[in-house]
């Protein structure tokens, strides 16, 4: 297990690499001198400065190998179109709150989506099975740009119980302003959770074990606790990487939304600013998130199906 | 082992239908069997059917009602309407029988705009789903087919791109297009998500290689090429088709959220993001301008999901979803 594990952790600094080498070279392909297309004329001298100061008169792999170095050391460079500010600073200005919006989303599609799976395989085919599967449906599909107006429209515009907009400042502060965004978020991996315990609930029921577990007089519910839940939980582990990038998608419209000034919402503002080093700092810090995520994952899936470590 | 297949697409407790002969041995199995079998598992599925034809309908609305390439609209021709046509007196109208979906800021009938904006709409998902499927059969075959370090390195460098985050990857990919528009959004849209279908090909080959007859065929002096697209990739046919209907939903969403936070297809121009985009700006006074398009997005999301799980259930009752 400990072999497997180690091997597994080393093998995230290539994939960490190639991930910061994509995301270079793709910002490269975008082209343009960040200080050349400036209202003001910059002198050839200067900008000469310029391009030596942030390596730019060196070839590509040099200032690859810059960049790595810089996110190793987490100096993310400064941002070039506002002054004053280096990516640091916005990261982390925004991602302190795209982190939370992301949490409370995952958490509640966690809490809510597990067990109305697990009940609806309980009672397959049931009224309540029908209405959770039908609820998980229109979840699954309902654009979460839609979603998030039509909670406004709704509960901020028609009952005026919560704000439209806005986000508290510090970190643990808990307000009203929270939970539609988070509720909004959280729909579409809260459906998506319910239907795949749901189903692999439901084959994990027909197994021979699960027989036999039964056969040999187990209680009902020992044997769901035990011998079904187990096993049914671990495709909603592997899920979780997959979709905390569809939650990370997510963020990048609720804020929009909801006008809440996390990292989503500044990296759109880049993408339009021109602000490569911006767009290239959000980007490799949400990719780097993934790769965790999926490294956690593989660790979880050894440890709750020990087949899987002999393959990797 | 072809015939294994056949009993894999086989519903496990509902008793054999009428239809499914058994094959007479050593007599080749004939592959229009098996996909009139899936056919009549299908059309069992009352959900799947519903989901069909509301599909179809939605496809044949958007075509249709404003007309396409030389086809003129039956809608839009009737009644005079440009689906792009300022007419600010007309401007939210609301629901008549003349503009059965009512007008928006710009006194455009939306029962008309709604279908221009699905053409596109679908018209991107169908490409991009087209390329994922083509570059995930390629890369998927290559890696399942070669297999050892080829297949090693391909998986890793997959895993990578699995590294970069969906909407920003697209994002940056339009960025460096330059524009805006329908190659665009597709090019992005897939470059941004072939992937899964990528690894689900590569999968289905590296179980389907193990199978007797690929040895047979390999014993007979089959050439890896005749073995690959005689042998391998006929029996992928049934999971990429499964796997069309899992990726639309993906795409059609992708492009709803490019266009509907501005760096997609832009106003305008119908999509249903950018109708969406549009109808944000009022929809405290107008919210039905947001709506349709945002239901019509949520429809045809609905219905590919319903689709593909009753072709799941239809040619591959025993796999489930995985990822």
């Amino acid at each position: 297990m400990t072999t497997f594990i180690i091997r597994r952790v080393f093998w995230t600094i290539p994939v960490v690499l190639l991930v910061i080498l994509m995301t270079f070279l793709l910002m490269r392909q975008i082209g343009g001198n960040p200080f050349r297309h400036t209202e003001r004329n910059v002198p050839a001298a200067i900008q000469a400065n310029l391009e030596k100061k942030f390596h730019l008169d060196r070839p590509w792999y040099v200032q690859y190998a810059y960049y790595v170095k810089g996110v190793l050391t987490f100096d993310l460079g400064p941002s070039m179109s506002q002054r004053d500010r280096t990516v640091n600073d916005i990261v982390k200005d925004g991602f302190p709150r795209s982190l939370k919006l992301g949490l409370m989303a995952f958490l509640w599609a966690l809490i809510v989506g597990i067990p109305l799976g697990v009940l609806a395989a309980l009672r397959p085919n049931s009224v309540f099975d029908y209405i959770a599967m039908f609820l998980s449906s229109i979840g699954f599909a309902l654009p979460s740009f839609f979603v998030a107006t039509l909670l406004i429209y709704y509960f901020s515009v028609k009952l005026g119980m919560f704000p439209t907009s806005g986000w508290p400042n510090s970190f643990w502060a808990f307000d009203k302003r929270l939970v539609l965004p988070a509720f909004a978020l959280g729909l579409f991996p809260m459906a998506y959770f319910a239907r795949l315990v749901r189903g692999s609930m439901l084959e994990t029921m027909q197994q021979d074990y699960v027989r036999t577990a039964k056969a040999k007089g187990l209680r009902y519910r020992r044997v769901i606790l035990l011998h079904v839940l187990r096993n049914s939980l671990i495709p909603a582990v592997t899920a979780t990487a997959p979709l905390l990038g569809l939650i990370i998608t997510g963020t990048f419209v609720i804020e929009f939304i909801f006008s809440i000034p996390g990292i989503g919402r500044y990296f759109i503002n880049s993408v339009s600013n021109r602000d490569y080093s911006v767009v290239m700092g959000i980007t490799v810090l949400t990719s780097m998130i993934i790769v965790v995520a999926n490294l956690f994952v593989d660790i979880m899936y050894g440890v709750l199906d020990p087949r899987t470590r002999e393959a990797r | 082992m072809a015939i294994d297949r056949r009993e894999a697409a086989l519903p496990t407790a509902a008793p054999a239908l009428p239809s499914i002969e058994e094959p007479s041995a050593g007599a080749p199995v004939a592959q229009a069997s098996l996909w009139r079998d899936a056919w009549y598992r299908y059309i069992r599925n009352r959900g799947a059917v519903a989901a069909g034809a509301i599909f179809i309908i939605m496809v044949l609305y958007c075509l249709f009602i404003p007309g396409f390439w030389k086809i003129p609209g039956i809608w839009t021709s009737l009644k005079g309407y440009d689906p792009n046509g300022v007419d600010f007196s007309q401007s939210y109208i609301g629901f008549s029988l003349d503009h059965p979906l009512s007008t928006d800021k710009f006194g455009r009938d939306l029962f008309a705009r709604t279908a221009v904006g699905g053409q596109i709409s679908i018209a991107i998902g169908f490409a991009a789903t087209f390329f994922i499927l083509v570059i995930g059969v390629v890369y998927g075959s290559i890696a399942g087919f070669a297999g050892g370090r080829l297949d090693n390195a391909m998986m890793r460098f997959l895993d990578a791109l699995y590294g970069l985050p969906y909407l920003p990857f697209a994002i940056i990919t339009l960025a460096i297009i330059g524009t805006q528009n329908f190659l665009s959004m597709t090019i992005a849209l897939t470059i941004a998500s072939w992937f899964t279908a990528a690894r689900v090909v590569r999968g289905q080959i590296i179980t389907l290689k193990e199978n007797d007859y690929v040895r047979a065929a390999h014993a007979v002096g089959a050439r890896w090429y005749r073995i690959l697209i005689r042998h391998l990739l006929p029996n992928t046919m049934g999971v990429l088709i499964i796997a069309i209907f899992l990726e639309l939903p993906g795409v059609v969403l992708g492009e709803a959220f490019l266009s509907f936070i501005g760096l997609g297809i832009n106003p305008p121009t119908a999509s249903w993001g950018s109708m969406a985009q549009d109808g944000r700006a009022a929809y405290v006074l107008h919210p039905e301008v947001l709506f349709i398009p945002s239901l019509a997005i949520a429809l045809l999301v609905l219905c590919a999901n319903f689709i593909a799980d009753g072709l799941r259930d239809a040619l591959d009752p025993r796999t489930r979803e995985t990822n």
